[in-house]
């Protein structure tokens, strides 16, 4: 590539990316000149303003026709824009977390904490916009290897070091069995790029070479179960948010699970949805014939999420188990497909808001804390009763009861479970089955908080940073509650979700 | 040299792809847990490299795939000796039964 047709590129669609990429230079290099003493939070905010102007130049592009650059590795079309959007936010909301937490013992090295949170960052809207399975690869290892890091940020810490160790192994494991999966993906498609595989097994997969491209499909699929925290890689969840810093542990819960299911969407539609599954003509795609085994591990994921949560004391344990029933939800809409992309986005940006903003909540009261046990909640309407409504709308949202953003998120993916065809009444039952169960834990906390004595008599201060995160999730979980419209005319209006096979 | 089949190649990859598994599951010590997790991905690069040759369409991406894979895995290497350097700082173990301080 000469250096004419190297500048012709397109190089404005990576606006953000670059963006991020630049914060990260910069905020590395401050980090490495700033005297041993200063305070790093300026860094902090740095990150901010270069994730808001990030967000503010993909809003730019947003009218921006589907367009790819460097041999169609790197896609700018609306799937990417959309879900990207979502991670911006997300990433928004977790740095003001982050400038806040001042565990007892303090962090040691907090600039690492902001330069790493963003490559994770960038690794995940790289694996939003990528065409190809080596840069999806590329993208998915710099955001697990930048959240191992993270999850081990306390380095003194000996709850943190384990969960990071745990998170390395499981990671490195699922790692390996989606690379596996890709690689068998390559070896029968003879190139990496999404659309090309997608085109070249249409026409000319052999009939001896069906099963081993189902294999290679649940190769992926397993592998990308870790980034999802569902069944059957969920394992890892609980223990790595206990041991997590808690805006790691926020960071997981939300940007790390929406860039896992962007992936899966990615491969899973691009690839599978016109494989055929068998030798005849005109049978049913790969997807479609797999879908019951998706069902299944959506269900499994919702059960054991709910009631493992039953027996747990501590929050983010709790939050952990939650989490992944929350996958176990998100699940069944990939597995029924119809509707998929409203559904999912609607869910993930009301699953962001109301998670982020729980962890808010437990990040105030647990730092200061040893442990994180459930009765830090008590009497918590006595002692600061604005913390206790807030806390009450992201309980109540996640639970799913009407009014609040979870409810309609959840409506959303029950609906399109039925309307499909054929409709999956096991899977809608057994989703309905796990949120009744997950009202006993969800309503546990509420009880503490409303219900019980009050252990400390203090009052709760809330920081800025932390205040403003609580502010807009409340706000959210509930505007998007009572007026889902908004968010969903927004995605109708700007985004065509038909560009992702063009 | 074509007198090796493809599918010789992808069993070699297959088995050690579950000698891998099978160490990455059951060892005690994490050293050794860290080099299975290796070998599963070192499998993946004999696949990748075995398709790009004689592959149902042969084609150089295999290759580049597998200088991918090999940078990750490094870097992956890289992170978890790190971490189990750090905990080893604190709890004087590496074995993996031992590091039960987070569990139901």
């Amino acid at each position: 590539m000469d250096m004419k047709t190297f500048l012709s590129l397109e190089w404005e669609i990576m606006a953000p990316e670059f963006i991020i990429l630049g914060i990260i230079i910069l905020i590395s290099l401050l980090d490495i000149f700033m005297s041993k003493r200063a305070d790093r939070k300026v860094l902090g905010w740095i990150g901010i303003a270069g994730v808001i102007g990030a967000a503010v130049s993909l809003a730019l592009l947003i009218d921006h026709s589907a367009a790819s650059i460097l041999y169609d590795t790197f896609r700018l079309d609306s799937f990417s824009k959309a879900f990207k959007l979502l991670l911006l936010i997300g990433a928004v909301l977790v740095l003001f977390l982050a400038v806040s937490y001042e565990p007892k013992e303090g962090i040691e090295y907090k600039g690492e904490f902001y330069y790493l949170f963003l490559a994770a960052l960038l690794g995940a809207m790289m694996m939003a916009s990528s065409g190809d399975l080596i840069s999806l690869f590329t993208g998915l290892e710099l955001l697990s290897i930048s959240s191992y890091i993270l999850a081990g940020m306390r380095k003194k810490h000996l709850l943190s070091n384990e969960s990071a160790m745990k998170y390395v192994i499981n990671g490195g494991i699922s790692t390996a069995v989606t690379l596996f999966g890709m690689s068998y993906v390559y070896g029968l498609a003879g190139t990496t790029n999404l659309k090309a595989i997608s085109t070249y097994l249409t026409r000319n997969l052999d009939e001896q070479h069906i099963y081993l491209l189902g294999l290679a499909f649940f190769m992926i699929f397993i592998g990308l179960s870790f980034k999802l925290a569902s069944a059957p890689f969920h394992m890892w969840a609980p223990d790595v948010y206990e041991g997590a810093p808690t805006p790691v542990t926020a960071f997981l819960g939300v940007a790390s699970k929406t860039a896992g299911f962007v992936l899966l969407v990615r491969v899973l539609l691009v690839i599978f949805l016109s494989v055929p599954s068998d030798s005849w003509p005109g049978s049913d795609p790969l997807l479609i014939k797999v879908q019951d085994y998706m069902a299944f591990l959506a269900g499994a994921t919702m059960i054991i999420g709910n009631v493992i949560a039953l027996r747990q004391r501590n929050v983010k344990r709790l939050f952990a188990y939650s989490s992944i029933a929350h996958a176990g939800y998100l699940l069944v809409a990939v597995a029924t497909v119809s509707t998929l992309f409203e559904t999912m986005w609607f869910y993930l940006l009301a699953y962001l808001f109301m998670n982020l903003g729980a962890f808010a909540v437990i990040q105030l009261l647990t730092e200061k804390a040893d442990s994180e046990d459930i009765s830090h909640f008590s009497g918590l309407y006595r002692r600061s009763p604005v913390l206790a409504v807030a806390m009450a709308i992201f309980i109540l949202s996640l639970a799913g009861i009407p009014g609040t953003a979870g409810f309609i998120g959840k409506l959303n993916i029950f609906i399109g479970a039925l309307i499909t065809t054929p409709a999956h009444y096991v899977l809608a039952s057994v989703m309905i089955a796990a949120t009744i169960v997950s009202y006993y834990y969800y309503f546990g906390i509420m009880s503490q908080m409303f219900f019980r004595p009050q252990e400390n008599g203090e009052k709760v201060m809330i920081q800025a940073g932390i205040g403003v995160v609580i502010g807009i999730c409340a706000v959210g979980t509930i505007l998007f509650g009572i007026m889902p419209n908004l968010a969903l005319d927004f995605l109708h209006t700007n985004f065509d979700f038909t560009d992702l096979f063009q | 040299m074509n007198s090796v089949p493809v599918s010789a190649y992808l069993a070699l990859a297959l088995i050690l792809f579950c000698i891998g598994l099978y160490g990455a599951l059951t060892k005690r010590n994490t050293v050794i847990v860290l080099i299975s997790i290796e070998l599963m991905l070192n499998s993946v690069n004999i696949n990748l490299v075995a398709f790009s040759k004689f592959g149902v369409a042969p084609s150089i991406y295999g290759q580049v795939f597998a200088l991918f894979s090999m940078a990750v895995a490094a870097a992956e290497a890289a992170v978890g000796l790190a971490i189990l350097f750090s905990l080893y700082r604190n709890s004087k173990t590496v074995m993996i039964d031992e590091m039960n301080k987070l569990k139901d």
